[in-house]
């Protein structure tokens, strides 16, 4: 499901007289999330792969709707959280408590430095920075991962161009299907959503 | 899209097991009596009214945390306005009422003390009084075995004066009875009277009711558990106490609303969502909030190293005491940690009732771990610490024996026992809750 932002400037539409001009897929609106909802069922269990939903707001159980399946996003975290944890021991230990050398760039060495008659190779002292790296590293990959996850920022949007798109920010919510998908067929498909009660099918073009 | 909302089904058949909850509680009521009474024999048998003392101030202490956990939870989600909550609101309002007479079991055996050590004090003669628990109510005994810390302990005798004490302990549970009270006659009334006058009161009430409870969970650990050491202190032993209040009461929350539904009840109106919250919260309060505060408060401690404040944690560390420690540092945070970060594991009622059920556990473990160790003898003498470590490598943990399991389960069936009773005799959902509906359309995203 993506929501996206209002256009500007919603123009008329560009001239179709232009030959280059393709059909990027069908977009059809509907009145409510409940009818949205079963549309997008509907959608589903017809096969179709390449479409999406467009909601003013976040509606509840449409990714089961859609058939949408969970996102790795949390494995993806956790494995980023634990190597900060792991990065913030070996960071520590290393400038801390040895005094071999690495090649990182140049030859760094570690530099043993007793502090309070602790043992050089103190844990606790260690566990405020592994901590907060195991903190900053998983909410970085959250908050990119999610972004990426998403394909975001996507500048621009085919059906962005779609006059009456723009509603899918305020009171209207939109199913939209790809031509690329395997079983798109202009009048079938487009019958099709008028069937399950959409208020207006329309083309968009890429 | 679940619409279990549209259908879940309020009537008593669904809110209500008066009769299967009345059976279990038929049975827990002997298995405490029979559990408590071996305790007994078990601590007459052993003859050491210390060990005694500090196993029943773990047992009380235990009990005591579930039920402010539970008032704790109540409280919170009228301070938030929470729609969520609603379903899985009555367990907890239920453990939080047992605050009602949990001063019974601590107060009768204080006050006796407070007076037998009165009057030992007034005869000169020795007998029992609060100084088999806590130091500081025998300054002259202080005086003449441990001068160092009589001396610390004589600047803090205002505070840690015996009327005082006792005065302090009545309005802690006065606070607590009064606000579990309110929000469980209050929650409880609203199913027959309906509306949301009740809901506005209770909203209205929360906010100086929490401070109230910050207030008093506070000074009840300084008072109860501090002070058994009373030369040292920690301004984070308050907020550690919380944090066993807060494992203990959502784990118990958790396991009674799974029993709950395994006896037949919420079908349709708790849903996995709720048990995934609830286990949000048990992970976020019990084992993560715990290891942050638990931490915090041994790392400054460790880095300023200074002996007054180290002595607590080297009692912590002698003997069986350190593999102890490490168990309850891997049972507590690092094992339920890796268990229950998953959603799955939260969502499906069984393998959140094991991480409940565990984490209770691992609530009585911790209160053990701040209540009974002692600080080593012959600190004063020690030049280093391996000779104090090797001094007392021996020194006994016994948490695995009979008296002390006897203790824990007594008093845990003894408050299964009224906690029962009590969803006996009530809707186990607050069922004309204007938030109801709300909670159960309730869905994580």
């Amino acid at each position: 499901m993506t929501t996206f932002a209002t256009p500007s400037s919603t123009t008329a539409p560009a001239s179709t007289e232009t030959s280059v001009a393709q059909t990027w897929g069908l977009v059809a609106r509907f009145a409510n999330p409940a009818e949205l909802m079963h549309a997008a069922e509907a959608v589903r269990k017809a096969g179709y792969r390449y479409w999406d939903c467009h909601s003013p707001f976040p509606v509840h159980g449409i990714d089961h709707a859609m058939g949408i399946s969970r996102t790795i996003l949390p494995v993806v975290v956790f494995g980023a959280g634990a190597a900060g944890c792991t990065l913030g021991f070996l960071l520590q230990s290393f400038t801390n408590s040895y005094d071999f050398s690495i090649w990182a760039m140049v030859w760094v060495t570690g530099y043993p430095f007793l502090i309070s008659g602790k043992p050089l190779l103190s844990f606790p002292a260690f566990v405020p920075v592994m901590f907060e790296l195991t903190i900053l590293l998983s909410a970085l990959t959250t908050a990119f991962g999610m972004l990426a996850f998403n394909q975001l920022p996507e500048l621009y949007h085919p059906l962005l161009k779609h006059p009456g798109f723009g509603r899918a920010t305020d009171d209207r919510f939109f199913i939209s299907i790809e031509a690329r998908d395997p079983q798109f067929l202009r009048s079938k498909t487009g019958e099709f959503l008028k069937s399950l009660g959409a208020s207006s099918v329309e083309v968009v073009e890429s | 899209m679940s619409h279990s909302h549209d259908h879940a089904d309020l009537g008593p058949s669904n809110t209500r097991a008066d009769a299967a909850i009345a059976r279990i509680a038929g049975r827990l009521l002997p298995a405490a009596v029979v559990l408590l009474a071996a305790a007994a024999w078990l601590a007459w048998k052993g003859g050491d009214a210390n060990a005694t003392a500090k196993l029943y101030l773990v047992s009380f202490s235990f009990i005591l945390a579930i039920s402010l956990g539970g008032l704790f939870f109540t409280m919170i989600q009228f301070l938030t306005r929470a729609g969520w909550s609603v379903a899985v609101r009555r367990p907890a309002e239920a453990l939080a009422s047992n605050l009602r007479w949990l001063w019974i079991p601590f107060m009768l055996p204080l006050l006796w003390l407070w007076w037998k050590g009165g009057q030992h004090h007034d005869a000169g003669t020795h007998a029992l009084g609060l100084d088999v628990l806590w130091p500081w109510a025998n300054l002259e005994h202080m005086q003449q075995h441990e001068p160092a810390e009589y001396e610390n302990v004589l600047k803090k005798a205002g505070w840690l004066d015996p009327n005082f004490f006792v005065l302090r302990a009545a309005i802690y549970f006065a606070v607590w009875a009064v606000l579990a009270t309110i929000f469980f006659k209050g929650s409880t009334s609203q199913d027959t009277v309906g509306g949301t006058a009740t809901t506005d009161r209770l909203q209205k009430l929360s906010g100086p009711s929490i401070i109230l409870f910050g207030l008093t969970v506070t000074f009840a650990a300084f008072d109860w558990m501090m002070s058994l050491t009373p030369t040292w202190f920690s301004t984070m032993f308050g907020v550690y106490f919380f944090t066993v209040c807060c494992t203990a009461g959502f784990s118990a929350m958790a396991l009674v609303t799974i029993r709950l539904q395994s006896l037949g009840a919420l079908k349709g109106i708790v849903t996995r969502e709720h048990l995934q919250d609830l286990g949000k919260y048990i992970f976020a309060f019990g084992i993560v909030f715990w290891a942050y505060i638990g931490f915090s408060q041994y790392m400054l401690i460790w880095y300023g190293n200074i002996p007054e404040e180290t002595t607590w944690f080297m009692a912590r560390q002698m003997g069986g005491w350190t593999t102890f420690s490490w168990l309850l540092i891997a049972g507590h945070f690092v094992v339920p940690f890796v268990f229950m970060i998953s959603r799955w594991m939260k969502r499906w009622n069984v393998t959140l009732a094991v991480a409940s059920a565990w984490m209770l556990f691992m609530s009585a473990v911790d209160l053990y771990w701040l209540i009974v160790p002692v600080i080593p003898a012959g600190l004063a003498d020690a030049t280093t610490y391996a000779e104090l470590a090797e001094k007392h490598k021996d020194a006994p943990v016994g948490f695995f024996t009979l008296a002390t399991l006897c203790s824990i389960g007594g008093m845990l069936c003894l408050f299964a026992w009224r906690t029962a009773r009590t969803l006996s005799r009530n809707h186990l959902v607050p069922v004309r809750d204007p938030r109801l509906g709300e909670s159960i359309a309730f869905q994580n995203i």
